[in-house]
C-alpha cells in the first residue's frame, strides 16, 4: 500500500474509524443484552447502539445560549477523532501490526487521556452547573486511574524490556512478540498484581458503574453530557464506542495476545474482545452500585495504586 | 472550590414526583437548601367541598397513588364517626388487609428507588420484582394496580373467598423469603452500606422538633405508630410490633421499611386466619350523614395521617382538611442535608419516601 495513503486508511476504515466504530458498537450491544439478563430483563435488541445513534444523527444540536459556541461543538469531535487515530495504534496480533510511523505505546496512553480532557472542556464550555461538577468529578477519576494505569503499562514495558536483554521497551510490537514466544503474561504471577490494577481502570475509563461518577444520571444527570443532544451527543458515543475498542485492545495486547496468524487472528481477537469486555465491563456494573467520588479516589490511591507498585517492584527483582 | 446553585427538580430523573430544592454548593459540599413546593397542586381540597360524601371518596382516593389506600380509609373513618356508624369486624379486617397490602408495595417500591439511586441497578430489579408480586395480588384481589377502591362509608367494597385466601396465602409465602433475602442484602452489600450508613442523619432532638412520623421517625429513635397508639380497624386485636432504631440516617430509614415489610406480611397471615364472618358493610344503602365535625387518622405507608371532616346540612361537607406524613417529614430534609455530598442529596430526598402528590393536592 502506498505509504501517504496507510495512515489516513488506518485511522478511517481499520483498523481504526468505521472498523473499530463497528466493533465498538457491537460490543456496547453485547454488554446490554447480557447486562439485562443478568437483571432478569430481556434486554435490547444487540443492534440497538447502531439505532440510537442513527437516530440521534437525525435530529438536531441543541446549543445552550450561555455555552461557548465553537468549543461546545468542537469537544466531541476532537474526542472523536482522537479516539479513531487512537484505535488504528491498537494492534490486532497475528493481523494486523500498526506502523512506527502513527506512534507507539505512549502516544497511545496520551491519545487515551483525550476523552476524559474532552468531556471536561465540554462539560465547562455548556455552561450548566452539572457540566461544572462534572468537570471537578471527571477531573478527580482521572487524577485517580491515570496513576496506576501509567505503572501498569510500565510494567509490562519492563517486563518485555527485561526479558529481551533490554531495560525497558515502549513497543506494543515487542511486547506482543516477546508474549508470544515467552507465554502470555495473563498466565504469568509476577504480573498477576497488574492485571489486577488493569481491571480496575476499565471501569473508571469506560465512565460506567462502579466509577460512572462524572456522569451519574441520579446525581449529576449525566454531568458533561447533559446539555449535549442530536449529532453532537452521537459523536461522544461514537468516541465512548472507540475508547471501548482501545481499552479492550489494549487489555488483549498488554496482556493476552496469542492469536494465529491470518483472518483467523481478526476472529480471535474480536473474541477475546467480547469475553474481556462481559468479565471486565459488564459482570462488573450490574454487580455494584455507584461510589461517591472521595470513596473511589481512596479506592484507587489505595488498592490499584498498591497493586501496579507492587507489581513493578516484582517485575524489577524476578 | 467553587459555589454553585444547582437545581434539583422540578423534573429531574432522581425525583418521582415534582420538588423543586434549590441547593447551593460549594464544591461538593451543601451548604444550603431552599424547598419550593407546588408544583402538583390540583385543588383537591376545594374540590372536595363541591361533592357529595360518598362522591368524595373516589375522589380522595386519588389524592395520590401509593398512599391511595389510606386516604379513603381516613376519610371514611371521619364520616363513620360523625354518623356514628360501626364498622362490621370482617369489614375491620379487610380494611387491615388492604392497607398492609398497600405498605408492603409502597414500602418495597422506595427502598428499589433507593438502589436506583446508588447506581445499583440489579438490585433495583430484583427489589422491584418482589413488588410486582404484590402488585399481581392486588390486581386480582381489587382488580387494579394502584388504586385498590376498597372503602365505603361503612365499610368495604370488596370481600374474600377462600379461593382468594389461599391465592393471597401462597404469594405471601413466595413474597416473605423474597422480602428477607433483600433485607439480608441491604444488610450486608458494600455498596449499599457504603452510600447510606452515617447519610442524611436526623438526630432524636431534630427529629422530635420538626414531628416527623412513620418511618422517618421510627429511624430516629422515636417509638410512634398509629396503629398501636390509635388503634384503628383491627389493629388492636392484632399483633403489631414497632421496629425502632436509633442512628437515624438514610440505611436506618430503608431499613425500618423493610423490617415493616415483613411484619405487614406477618399482619397479614393473622388477619387471613382470625378472619370473621359476617357482612362487609354495615349498611346495604347509603347511610345518611348528619350535621357534625369529626377527625380520622391512619398510619399511612409514609406515616401518621390525619382527617378533619366538617358535615353541615348539606350532602357536601363544608371543610375537609388532611395533614399527611410528608408535609412533617419534608421539613426534617433541611437537617438531613447539612453537610451533605451532591451526590446524596437524592439518596436523602428518598429516604423521606416523599409524597409530594399528597402534600401539595
Amino acid at each position: 500500500m502506498l505509504e501517504s495513503l496507510y495512515i489516513p486508511f488506518a485511522a478511517l476504515l481499520f483498523p481504526g474509524g468505521l472498523f473499530a466504530l463497528a466493533l465498538g458498537l457491537t460490543l456496547k450491544g453485547f454488554d446490554r443484552r447480557l447486562a439485562a439478563r443478568l437483571q432478569a430483563r430481556v434486554g435490547p435488541p444487540l443492534a440497538q447502539p447502531i439505532y440510537d445513534l442513527v437516530k440521534l444523527a437525525r435530529k438536531r444540536t441543541m446549543v445552550p445560549d450561555i455555552a461557548n459556541e465553537p468549543v461546545f461543538l468542537g469537544a466531541p469531535l476532537v474526542g472523536a477523532v482522537s479516539m479513531a487515530l487512537a484505535a488504528a495504534l491498537v494492534p490486532i496480533p497475528g493481523f494486523y501490526t500498526p506502523d512506527p510511523v502513527l506512534g507507539d505505546l505512549l502516544v497511545l496512553l496520551y491519545l487515551l487521556t483525550v476523552p476524559a480532557i474532552v468531556l471536561m472542556i465540554a462539560g465547562s464550555a455548556s455552561g450548566s452547573p452539572f457540566g461544572a461538577i462534572g468537570f471537578s468529578r471527571e477531573m478527580a477519576m482521572m487524577l485517580a486511574y491515570e496513576g496506576p494505569l501509567v505503572l501498569v503499562v510500565a510494567a509490562v514495558a519492563m517486563r518485555t524490556g527485561m526479558g529481551m536483554g533490554g531495560w525497558i521497551s515502549f513497543s506494543l510490537t515487542d511486547i506482543i512478540a516477546y508474549q508470544q514466544t515467552h507465554g502470555a503474561f495473563l498466565l504469568d504471577p509476577v504480573m498477576w498484581p497488574a492485571l489486577l490494577a488493569f481491571l480496575a481502570f476499565y471501569p473508571a475509563n469506560l465512565g460506567i458503574i462502579p466509577f460512572d461518577i462524572p456522569e451519574a444520571e441520579t446525581e449529576v444527570l449525566e454531568g458533561p453530557l447533559l446539555e449535549y443532544s442530536g449529532p453532537a451527543l452521537g459523536l461522544f458515543k461514537i468516541m465512548s464506542a472507540l475508547k471501548a475498542v482501545v481499552v479492550l485492545g489494549l487489555g488483549v495486547a498488554l496482556f493476552y495476545p496469542i492469536a494465529p496468524e491470518g483472518a483467523a487472528g481478526l476472529l480471535v481477537q474480536v473474541a477475546k474482545m467480547v469475553l474481556l469486555m462481559l468479565i471486565g465491563v459488564t459482570v462488573v456494573r450490574v454487580s455494584y452500585g455507584r461510589m461517591r467520588i472521595d470513596q473511589a479516589f481512596r479506592f484507587f490511591l489505595k488498592w490499584p495504586l498498591a497493586l501496579s507498585v507492587i507489581s513493578l517492584a516484582f517485575v524489577a527483582l524476578v | 472550590m467553587s459555589n454553585f446553585t444547582i437545581p434539583v427538580g422540578p423534573l429531574n430523573v432522581a425525583l418521582e414526583e415534582p420538588m423543586y430544592f434549590k441547593v447551593d454548593v460549594h464544591g461538593e459540599t451543601v451548604s444550603h437548601v431552599d424547598i419550593h413546593a407546588g408544583h402538583v397542586h390540583r385543588g383537591i381540597e376545594y374540590l372536595v367541598t363541591k361533592r357529595n360524601v360518598f362522591q368524595n371518596l373516589v375522589l380522595t382516593e386519588r389524592i395520590c397513588s401509593l398512599c391511595s389506600n389510606s386516604h379513603p380509609q381516613a376519610y371514611a373513618m371521619a364520616i363513620e364517626q360523625i354518623a356514628g356508624l360501626t364498622v362490621p369486624p370482617r369489614a375491620e379486617y379487610m380494611r387491615v388487609i388492604a392497607d398492609e397490602i398497600k405498605r408492603v408495595a409502597s414500602h418495597l417500591f422506595n427502598v428499589g428507588v433507593l438502589a436506583h439511586l446508588v447506581g445499583f441497578e440489579s438490585l433495583f430489579m430484583q427489589v422491584m420484582e418482589v413488588r410486582e408480586m404484590m402488585q399481581d395480588v392486588k390486581e386480582s384481589m381489587f382488580g387494579n394496580r394502584m388504586d385498590l377502591g376498597a372503602h365505603v362509608i361503612g365499610g368495604v367494597r370488596f370481600d374474600i373467598n377462600d379461593e382468594s385466601i389461599e391465592y393471597l396465602r401462597a404469594q405471601l409465602d413466595r413474597i416473605a423469603p423474597a422480602v428477607a433475602e433483600i433485607t439480608h442484602i441491604y444488610n450486608t452489600n458494600g455498596s449499599i452500606l457504603g452510600r447510606t450508613r452515617g447519610i442524611g442523619v436526623l438526630s432524636h432532638a431534630d427529629a422530635v422538633d420538626c414531628s416527623v412520623v412513620g418511618p422517618v421517625a421510627r429511624a430516629s429513635g422515636i417509638n410512634y405508630d398509629v396503629r398501636v397508639k390509635a388503634p384503628y380497624s383491627a389493629y388492636d386485636r392484632l399483633e403489631v410490633p414497632v421496629h425502632v432504631l436509633p442512628d437515624g440516617d438514610v440505611w436506618s430509614r430503608a431499613m425500618i421499611r423493610l423490617q415493616e415489610v415483613a411484619t405487614a406480611i406477618d399482619i397479614l397471615r393473622q388477619c387471613l386466619a382470625d378472619l370473621p364472618g359476617g357482612p362487609t358493610s354495615c349498611t346495604a344503602e347509603r347511610p345518611s350523614i348528619p350535621v357534625g365535625e369529626a377527625i380520622g387518622k391512619c398510619e399511612a405507608p409514609r406515616g401518621e395521617l390525619i382527617y378533619y371532616v366538617r358535615m353541615t346540612d348539606s350532602p357536601k361537607p363544608e371543610r375537609v382538611k388532611w395533614r399527611v406524613p410528608s408535609f412533617m417529614n419534608w421539613d426534617a430534609l433541611t437537617f438531613m442535608m447539612k453537610g451533605a455530598k451532591i451526590a446524596d442529596i437524592a439518596i436523602i430526598v428518598n429516604s423521606i419516601d416523599p409524597c409530594i402528590s399528597c402534600t401539595e393536592r
